[in-house]
């Protein structure tokens, strides 16, 4: 019998047992739900933030389309309104039809305070137009205030299309941290759970240790990426329909990148969390011996989420290169400045090199560790204990 | 042939296994027998491939065991094990599947077992909510699923009760008339006395004794002659000078002879002594010839 059929076999097993655990399933959905729920979280800040209303009574012609534009400047979508009367303005304002009322260009009225930047677009553009009268008045030709067009070079672009990647990145690092602390302590209980009955045993006589190890990873592996799609899908058309960000583009081409190295990531940290499982045989200690390898994945959410803030840090720069943190450091250097292609393929070998020794030196510990009888094993003694072939 | 050659095993300084050598032939049954930690777990657990062997090799028809091997042979471990979570009969396919069974003749199987051993209504049960005798069956059946070519079971009948025992001895008598050799061991003498070809009997990591079981009651040496003369003393045998009595109650007299020939002059010493009900050599029991081969 082909290896990959056995692998095959046990993986199917994993995903049928694991769609019909209600505590699997009960989980799955609290990450789902969570996951929307922080999308939705940034929906609401930003959509607070940059659509304003206003209203306006009288002033200058062209005060309208003044304020318009100026809010531009500041990010603000401003949608503008005239009303003939001061009163209805200020009803409009009461009932928070409206951010800010405009009245005859001279004052303004708001429910509790001027947002900073409506304020400055509103004082812009009432002092531009009460300006260009007055220089008329004064005989100077309007053209004198034409804009002057600024030529802007950033040194690091952070365009609208940066920051719509960053955000994707960030909360696709998290999406990752949390898939890969649910599904690691998922794998690690099915190793427990296999070596306390004692099932290991009838399985072992059948099959290879590493065989059992990959039909694991590749199991849990289907379920966690068809939660990710499934998550990444709502969540990106959520946000569009939102118009947090746009989706094609950008996002899309981050998502990609980050589905990639969530591959890379979990067949790693699946491996090693199924390692330490071995190590014990209850339930019980599994918390103790998982420790290290959760606070190491905590460690690459934080460096994941500095190097956001700092992408061409050397910190950022050396550890998207060290399997595990690069998992999440180095989808947020690729989506927040320009990583050269060698990196990425660098960072991709000390991955693909580090699953093949932790899966070579992991079906030894696990056979030896598997067999052993009770308690905790030392990883040393794993390494030297029985099993053929 | 299921063959064991030399087989070595110490654990630490502690020798498990000094040169372990014998052999089970096609539709043999042979019962594995030994005291607590004589080392029959170890062995079948070296022949699994469970644990490594410092010398020595297991064979199947002439090939040394390797995990093809391996996949036809049926094996049930001396600790229990299976998921407990999942059903009974989705539990056997997949080990059936994983033995090299395609899906249906694996349904099939797993189906057949589980109806035989009347457990065909909790097929869909979790392993767990099973009685731990029917867990024990769901185990057995694991075993036999993939209806192997040889069977290793380290003592599958302890924990049954007796329709247990005797649908278990039922199935493994079906299966050693197929040519499947069947090795077992097992505590339960009386039952290996009554179910089994051969008999093997390991003691301070060697096998002291090996045989069928009329073999190793030829070897006996302290074989006794039984005389029953009812109502009367053993007096008559004490004066023979050739016999001593190992035991005289209620007119039954058992004696041991210094020469074996010489049982028709006990025979005629009984009839004068009275009218003899009976006379013969006594069978020794298994539990006996166990004592026996364990102690020397
Ligand atoms: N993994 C192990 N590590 C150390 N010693 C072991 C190990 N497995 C078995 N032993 C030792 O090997 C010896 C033989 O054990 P084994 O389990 O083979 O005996 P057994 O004949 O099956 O006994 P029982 O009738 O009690 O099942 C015992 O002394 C035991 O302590
Ligand atoms: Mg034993």
């Amino acid at each position: 019998m082909t290896s990959s059929r056995i692998v095959g076999l046990i993986a199917r097993r994993e995903i049928r047992t694991r769609l019909k655990d209600k505590g699997f399933i009960a989980s799955s959905i609290f990450i789902i739900v969570l996951i929307m729920g922080s999308v939705v979280f940034q929906v609401l800040i930003q959509s607070g933030a940059s659509n304003v209303s206003v209203g306006v009574v009288g002033g200058p012609q062209k005060l309208s389309s003044a304020i318009t534009e100026q809010a531009a400047v500041f990010g603000l979508d401003a949608s503008v309104t005239e009303y003939d009367d001061e009163a209805d303005a200020r009803q409009a304002v009461e009932s928070e039809e409206i951010d800010a009322a405009v009245i005859d260009g001279e004052s303004v009225v708001v429910n509790e305070s001027l947002d900073d930047s409506l304020g400055a677009a509103i004082f812009g553009a009432v002092n531009g137009l009460v300006l260009a009268e007055r220089l008329a008045d004064a005989g100077v030709e309007p053209d004198i205030l034409a804009p002057v067009s600024l030529d802007v070079s950033a040194l690091q672009p952070a365009a609208d299309e940066a920051d719509e990647k960053g955000l994707v990145a960030f909360i696709s690092i998290l999406l990752l941290y949390t898939l890969l602390i649910f599904f690691g302590q998922f794998i690690a209980q099915g190793v427990v759970e296999e070596k306390a009955s004692r099932v290991i045993e009838v399985l072992l006589a059948a099959v290879k240790p590493w065989q059992l190890l990959a039909g694991k990873i590749i199991g849990l592996g289907v379920l966690a990426f068809a939660q990710l799609v499934i998550i990444f899908a709502a969540g990106l058309g959520g946000a569009s329909a939102f118009d947090v960000i746009t989706v094609p583009g950008a996002a899309i081409a981050t998502v990609v990148q980050v589905l990639g190295w969530f591959i890379l990531g979990f067949t790693l940290v699946a491996a090693l969390f199924a390692v330490c499982g071995a190590l014990v045989s209850r339930q019980e200690d599994l918390q103790s011996v998982l420790l290290p390898m959760t606070l190491i994945l905590v460690a690459a959410l934080v460096l994941a989420i500095t190097a956001g803030q700092n992408p061409t840090g050397t910190l950022a720069k050396v550890t998207s290169f060290i399997p595990v943190l690069s998992t999440m450091v180095m989808p947020v250097r690729v989506s927040t400045g320009s990583v050269a292609w060698w990196e990425i393929a660098l960072s991709v070998v000390a991955m693909l090199v580090a699953i093949a020794a932790t899966v070579r030196v992991g079906g030894r510990v696990y056979s030896g560790a598997l067999l052993g009888k009770g308690g905790r094993v030392k990883m040393k003694d794993a390494l030297a204990t029985e099993r053929v072939s | 042939m299921l063959e064991f050659d030399g087989l070595r095993k110490s654990y630490g300084t502690n020798l498990v296994l000094d040169d372990v050598s014998f052999a089970v032939a096609p539709g043999q049954m042979y019962g594995f027998c030994g005291a607590n930690g004589a080392g029959k777990t170890t062995t079948m657990r070296i022949a699994l491939g469970l644990a490594r062997a410092d010398a020595g090799q297991v064979r199947w028809a002439g090939r040394t065991v390797d995990l093809e091997v391996r996949r036809r042979i049926g094996y049930m471990p001396e600790e229990r094990g299976l998921y407990p979570k999942m059903p009974a009969a989705e539990q056997l396919e997949y080990f059936a599947r994983l033995h090299g069974m395609n899906a249906a003749a694996a349904k099939k199987s797993a189906a057949e077992l589980l109806d035989g051993m009347g457990l065909g209504e909790r097929s869909k049960d979790a392993l767990e909510k099973l009685s731990l005798g029917n867990q024990q069956r769901v185990q057995l059946a694991a075993a036999l699923v993939s209806n192997p070519d040889v069977l290793i079971l380290d003592e599958p009948f302890s924990g049954l009760d007796p329709t247990g025992v005797d649908a278990l001895a039922g199935n493994l008598a079906e299966r050693r008339s197929r040519g499947v050799p069947v090795l077992f061991s097992s505590h339960q003498l009386d039952l290996v006395e009554r179910l089994c070809d051969a008999v093997g009997i390991l003691a301070g990591g060697k096998m002291v004794a090996s045989g069928t079981v009329d073999q190793l009651r030829e070897r006996e040496a302290d074989r006794q002659l039984r005389v029953v003369i009812p109502g009367c003393d053993g007096g008559w045998a004490r004066e023979l000078d050739f016999a001593h009595v190992a035991s005289d109650r209620d007119g039954e007299v058992l004696l041991q002879l210094d020469d074996p020939s010489r049982d028709q002059d006990v025979l005629s010493a009984a009839m004068a002594a009275g009218s003899v009900a009976q006379f013969g050599w006594r069978q020794p029991t298994l539990v006996e010839i166990f004592r026996e081969a364990v102690a020397a």
